[in-house]
């Protein structure tokens, strides 16, 4: 059992180096940064100069050593477009990723579960077919066409929403949050459900096929033989018995969910670590890049390791089986 | 998909033509009782057939710059231009291109790219799975590994990455050229994983199968044990994971455009279309919008429909 | 509902001139530092423009007038400059401000950290004959000086040296990076990097105040559609710039102004003037025909600029003849014809250098850098390939195009040239003109290596010259000297589009600096 750990640990060790390798190496093709950091007016040796201060002058193995050696220690270097230490950047956005996230996630687990567990019950039935088909739409957009129908609609043509932005947060021990005043929870609205959609209709097919495998089940027909309640087998039985696999999908989501908020913090200008990356790219800002990237992989090697642990906490035959899984 | 375990099964089928027994078979049967299917499919078929034949269709060459008329820009669908009185179909876009050739040719890209990244993704998956289903050890771990964490890792960002680095390889004169094939090996990159999974599952419980302890005995190679025999069975799922994946790939393929990474402007995809035409949403020439983005949601929608339909129709435990 | 509020409370109190409001505005890019002298950048000297002032400063018609320097006079023949402060004058921290402060900031600014020195490069000497009146020595004669250094903020030495900030830190950072102790008519209340930054109005500012803001904060929108959306849900009081496509369709909203002017960047093509071969499309390898005049005068005459600016633009923006547009007093008013469109003539001409049957060659183009640069190099490519020239475009982001163009990675290229610091047309001559000479630093963006001896001959005398009209005859000979060889192609200058809520006042001006002062909440 701690053999496996200890491999498993090693086995991530060694992904997170490669991702580190393979992100920074991206870099070096992304542009020069120092284009963005001197104006027009600079001349040859301005640029030398600045070249060696930032330590670009040498090879990139060097580079790629001092990056890592300052990773380690937690130290993502100084932010090219800002002159600030990079960590701090990334714990002061954080926050603002972090709740779109949740309230996204919540989102889409709650109504994926609800119309999942309703198209499964209500298998033939008319409604049930609207809403699979409703929900393809969702699925048949990309992300960033789906968040600007949305401000157009709200927040133009009806007014409802804020455009753009987190409205009015509160400062609580560093951590700015969204959710206590009410233009703050009024923001959160349109992008929670542009980055929700997806991952809504993900859960929602997979509750509703899940169950459909176990409402024919032997202990199922058993159970409304015995003259229970529908509701309480749906309920009790039925859906308690698919939320293995719909537990593992959401662990595997929460990945996706942090990358698309990419996209869906551009297209609302949500000022989370999303926006800073895409903002990093344009600037050719390579410690904020590495350091997204880095912190990125890190979560999700994380929820990976955490994931392979439980499995074989929970059900030992599963070691072999899980990843034949879906 | 029994055929080659037990041909006998299907002896009674034998002598019609193959065209003739699949129009016997469950299969055609249920599709030609699910409006829905039908629906997709025909629509499915009508956008592939007008991507292929556009050169046909389209009334003019978006893709040929001699031919455009910067005066032609910003015209209004089914109203004469101000300048060139020319009138188009669907309206023009910024640059004087009619949207309804534009469409069809970067429907071609589109398709082109989510096609060829899904066979990417497909036989990457297939060859990864089966070797790591059938030889297992160290093999299999170091492939599942990979899978595991790719999994993990939102196709998108795996995309860009790939995307940035092959960018980079590229020598510059080529860039043009090589974006296309990049984004084809960026989205196939980031979606082998499904497959490789679900050609292991099947592989793996194979494998303990009679048949395949006796092809081994008889001295048949491992290759073609894994491609004759295994293979088959999991061409199912792979079929289903195939037709939803394209759906996917073509949507990725919008998506990185509007991130910058997408197909070149001269010879615009769907995606990039829709990437130019969402800066006149506010404009006024919706036109530009809404034709490319209907098109994609109907290609999309029609795709996902039938990998629905598919799934359901080829799980025997939902009949 | 505030301002509903607050409107209900002007038509009762009608007295009252000035209403104080909160203002919010956006804008494409965050400054990416609060120190005026570490990032030579519009977005930057824009923003601090508010909060420091400089000696001299631009007025709404980019004129300048008096700052913190109340005159300023040559010293002898052309020997340099005398300004004489203003006196009462105190920073936001309430230290006072005196010839000291100008002659640190002048070292900080001139410092070999300073993204900003090089507008000190002519000068030789700086002297503080007392406390408000201080001397620029100069290398030559320099008639434009005070103008180029409208954007050189004045800084306190007392603050700057207690919070460790006596040298711009662009690598890493200092004090000065995040705070601001300026003395202009804003002070900065708030700043988190790349969200939001507020600013409330100095109380003991030494101007008069035109301005009604209690409050404004600035937001930076990178994507264009989202920003217009703010602007049309009213979201933000303001937002620059606005795309041109959507400006008609705002002008026609009651809730809305817009607001057009002509902004001081050309956009032109470049040629690769050095390169014996071409590197891209279908004639790579081969001569490069852009070493005969004719070619690019062929170009010239392609490329129908009217369509560009009649569909792309929608009529806002002006035909370009010149490296510099018609509103900078240095326009050279006798060349003002730029080449017509004339496609046959182009045709002509190409036949005549020996390309009946034209050729193809790569066109190198940014696609994040000025607004519409992609679609604009789209439709030059379909008009060269109507006169045979087949075009193969290769557009990028921009941050991957300035290391591209100074690796000579082009056969022709798109760029756009802002006359910066003195707004005169010596700027692009020296930059893009002049022969490039790194010990001089000549031609540092001439990335075509155009090279013209009488050219460069006549830039010190026009650096020089003190004379107007002497001044003016070697421009326009030098104007007449890139125009007959087409050593670039000027296609137009930039239009400028804000917009604003309909119950917002303010002026525009030329550079695209956004001056808070001059904003009315109504």
């Amino acid at each position: 059992m701690l053999s496996f750990i200890i491999r498993r640990l090693g086995q991530s060790v060694l992904v997170l180096l490669v991702t580190g390798l393979i992100a920074f190496s991206m870099f070096r093709f992304v542009g020069d940064p120092i284009d963005n950091m001197l104006g027009q007016e600079r001349t040859i040796e301005d640029v030398e100069r600045l070249r060696a201060q930032l330590g670009l002058d040498q090879p990139f193995p060097v580079q790629y050593y001092k990056f890592l050696e300052g990773a380690v220690q937690g130290n993502f270097g100084v932010s090219y477009r800002q002159g600030r230490p990079v960590s701090e950047i990334l714990l002061e956005r954080a926050p603002a990723t972090l709740e779109l996230a949740a309230v996204s996630g919540v989102l889409a687990i709650v109504f994926g579960i609800a119309l999942g567990v309703f198209t499964a019950i209500r298998r033939n039935g008319a409604t049930a077919h609207m809403i699979m088909a409703a929900s393809l739409i969702g699925v048949s957009l990309p992300t960033f066409l789906i968040g600007i129908l949305l401000i157009y609609l709200f927040s133009v043509e009806l007014g409802w929403l804020p455009s753009f932005g987190r409205g009015e947060t509160v400062d609580i021990g560093g951590w700015s949050t969204g959710f206590l005043t009410e233009s703050g929870l009024k923001a959160l609205i349109l992008p929670s459900i542009t980055l929700g959609l997806y991952q809504m209709t993900l859960i929602m097919r997979l509750v509703r096929s899940e169950m459909l495998e176990v409402l024919r089940q032997d202990y199922i027909r058993f159970a409304r033989a015995r003259g229970l309640k529908d509701r309480v087998v749906n309920f009790r039985h039925a859906l308690k018995n698919t939320m293995v696999p719909v537990v593992t999908v959401i662990g595997l989501q929460l990945g996706a969910i942090i990358a698309f908020a990419i996209i869906t913090e551009t297209v609302f200008q949500w000022p989370g670590v999303g926006l800073l990356f895409i903002n990093a790219i344009q600037f050719v800002d390579v410690p904020v890049m590495a350091a997204y990237l880095m912190l990125i992989s890190v979560m999700f090697v994380g929820i990976n390791l955490m994931v392979d642990i439980l499995y074989v906490f929970i059900d030992p035959r599963l070691r072999v089986d899980r990843a034949g899984g879906h | 998909m029994a055929e080659t375990q037990m041909p006998s099964v299907e002896a009674p089928a034998r002598g019609k033509g193959r065209w003739a027994r699949f129009q016997d078979s469950d299969f055609f049967y249920a599709f030609k009782r699910s409006p829905v299917a039908v629906v997709s499919f025909a629509v499915t078929m009508l956008l592939v057939l007008s991507a292929v034949f556009a050169p046909l269709i389209a009334p003019t060459n978006p893709f040929d710059p001699a031919s455009l008329n910067l005066m032609n820009g910003f015209t209004p669908p089914m109203e004469p231009n101000a300048f060139t009185s020319e009138s188009f179909l669907m309206g023009t876009d910024d640059q004087g291109r009619d949207v309804f050739s534009t469409i069809l040719y970067g429907m071609r890209i589109s398709l082109f790219v989510g096609v060829a990244a899904v066979l990417f993704a497909m036989v990457l998956g297939i060859v990864l799975g089966l070797i790591s289903g059938y030889f297992g050890g160290w093999t299999e771990t170091i492939i599942m590994r990979i899978a595991d964490v790719q999994l993990t890792f939102p196709s998108i960002l795996v995309a860009m990455l790939i995307f940035g680095i092959a960018k980079g390889f590229t020598p510059v004169e080529y860039r043009d050229q090589m974006a296309i094939w990049v984004l084809i090996l960026a989205i196939g990159l980031s979606d082998w994983v499904q497959f490789a999974r679900v050609v292991r599952g099947a592989t793996l419980v194979e494998k303990r199968k009679d048949y395949v302890a006796a092809a081994q005995l008889i001295g048949r190679s491992p290759w073609a044990i894994m491609i004759k025999h295994i293979l088959p069975n999991a061409l199912s799922p792979v079929l289903v994971i195939a037709t939803i994946s394209l759906a996917l790939a073509i949507i990725a393929e919008a998506t990185l455009s509007f991130l910058g990474v997408g197909a070149p402007p001269t010879q615009p995809s769907l995606g990039t279309l829709i990437r130019i035409g969402q800066g006149f949403l506010f404009s006024g020439e919706w036109w530009i919008l809404f034709f490319p983005a209907c098109t994609l949601l109907a290609l999309a929608l029609s795709v996902n429909l039938l990998g629905d339909w598919l799934r359901d129709a080829l799980n025997p435990r939902l009949k | 509902m505030k301002r509903i509020a607050s409107l209900c409370v002007v038509s009762a109190v009608l007295a009252s001139p000035a209403l104080a409001e909160e203002f919010q505005w956006a804008g494409q890019t965050d400054p990416q530092t609060m120190d005026p002298h570490a990032v030579s950048s519009a977005p930057v000297l824009g923003f601090l423009n508010n909060v420091y002032d400089g000696l001299v400063r631009m007025s709404k018609d980019m004129e300048i007038e008096p700052s913190l320097a109340e005159s300023w006079e040559p010293i002898g023949e052309g020997e340099g400059w005398r300004f004489t402060l203003r006196q009462g004058v105190t920073f936001h921290d309430g230290a006072a401000f005196d010839a000291d402060d100008v002659l640190f900031s002048y070292e900080r600014a001139s410092d070999e950290s300073s993204d900003v020195r090089s507008w000190f490069s002519p000068v030789t000497e700086v002297k503080v004959v007392d406390d408000f009146t201080i001397e620029f020595y100069t290398n030559a004669p320099n008639p434009l000086f005070p103008a180029s250094i409208a954007n050189w903020m004045m800084m306190d030495r007392g603050w700057a040296e207690a919070n460790n900030a006596t040298r711009p830190d662009k690598e890493s950072g200092n004090f000065a990076t995040l705070n601001v102790n300026g003395t202009g008519a804003f002070m900065l209340e708030d700043r988190q990097p790349g969200l939001s930054t507020t600013v409330v109005p100095n109380p003991n500012y030494w101007d008069a105040v035109e301005h009604n803001i209690t409050k404004a904060t600035f937001t930076p929108i990178q994507n264009p559609a989202t920003a217009v959306a703010a602007l049309l849900s009213g979201d933000v009081d303001f937002v620059e710039p606005v795309p041109i496509q959507d400006a008609a369709r705002l002008e026609q909203d009651p809730n809305v102004n817009i607001i057009r002017g002509i902004e001081t960047r050309t956009i032109m093509l470049g040629f690769a003037h050095e390169a014996d071969t071409l590197k891209y499309g279908t004639s790579a390898g081969d001569a490069n025909p852009f070493q005969d005049v004719r070619v690019r005068e062929a170009v010239a005459k392609a490329i129908n600029v009217d369509a560009i600016l009649q569909t792309i633009w929608r009529g806002s923006a002006e035909a370009a003849s010149q490296l510099v547009t018609p509103a900078l007093s240095s326009y050279s008013e006798v060349h003002a014809e730029r080449p017509a469109f004339d496609p046959e003539g182009a045709k002509a001409l190409l036949a005549e250098a020996g390309y009946v049957d034209g050729f193809g060659f790569g066109l190198k183009c940014p696609n994040d850098r000025y607004p519409n640069d992609e679609a604009v190099c789209q439709a030059i490519t379909a008009m060269l390939a109507q006169v045979g020239i087949q075009v193969e475009i290769d557009a990028m982001p921009v941050s991957n195009y300035w290391p591209e163009l100074r690796a000579d990675n082009f056969d022709m290229y798109l760029l756009g040239w802002s006359p910066g610091g003195s707004l005169d047309h010596e700027h692009p001559l020296r930059f893009l003109a002049s022969t490039p000479n790194e010990e001089k630093k000549l031609g540092s963006w001439n990335f075509g290596g155009y090279s013209n001896a009488r050219l460069d001959e006549a830039l010190p005398s026009i650096l020089a010259e003190i004379d107007p009209a002497k001044r003016q005859a070697l421009i326009d000979e030098v104007v007449g000297i890139y125009q007959s060889e087409h050593a670039y192609v000027p296609l137009y200058t930039q239009p400028l589009v804000w917009g604003m809520r309909s119950n917002i006042d303010l002026t525009q001006r030329p550079d695209n600096f956004f001056i808070l002062r001059w904003v009315t909440v109504n």
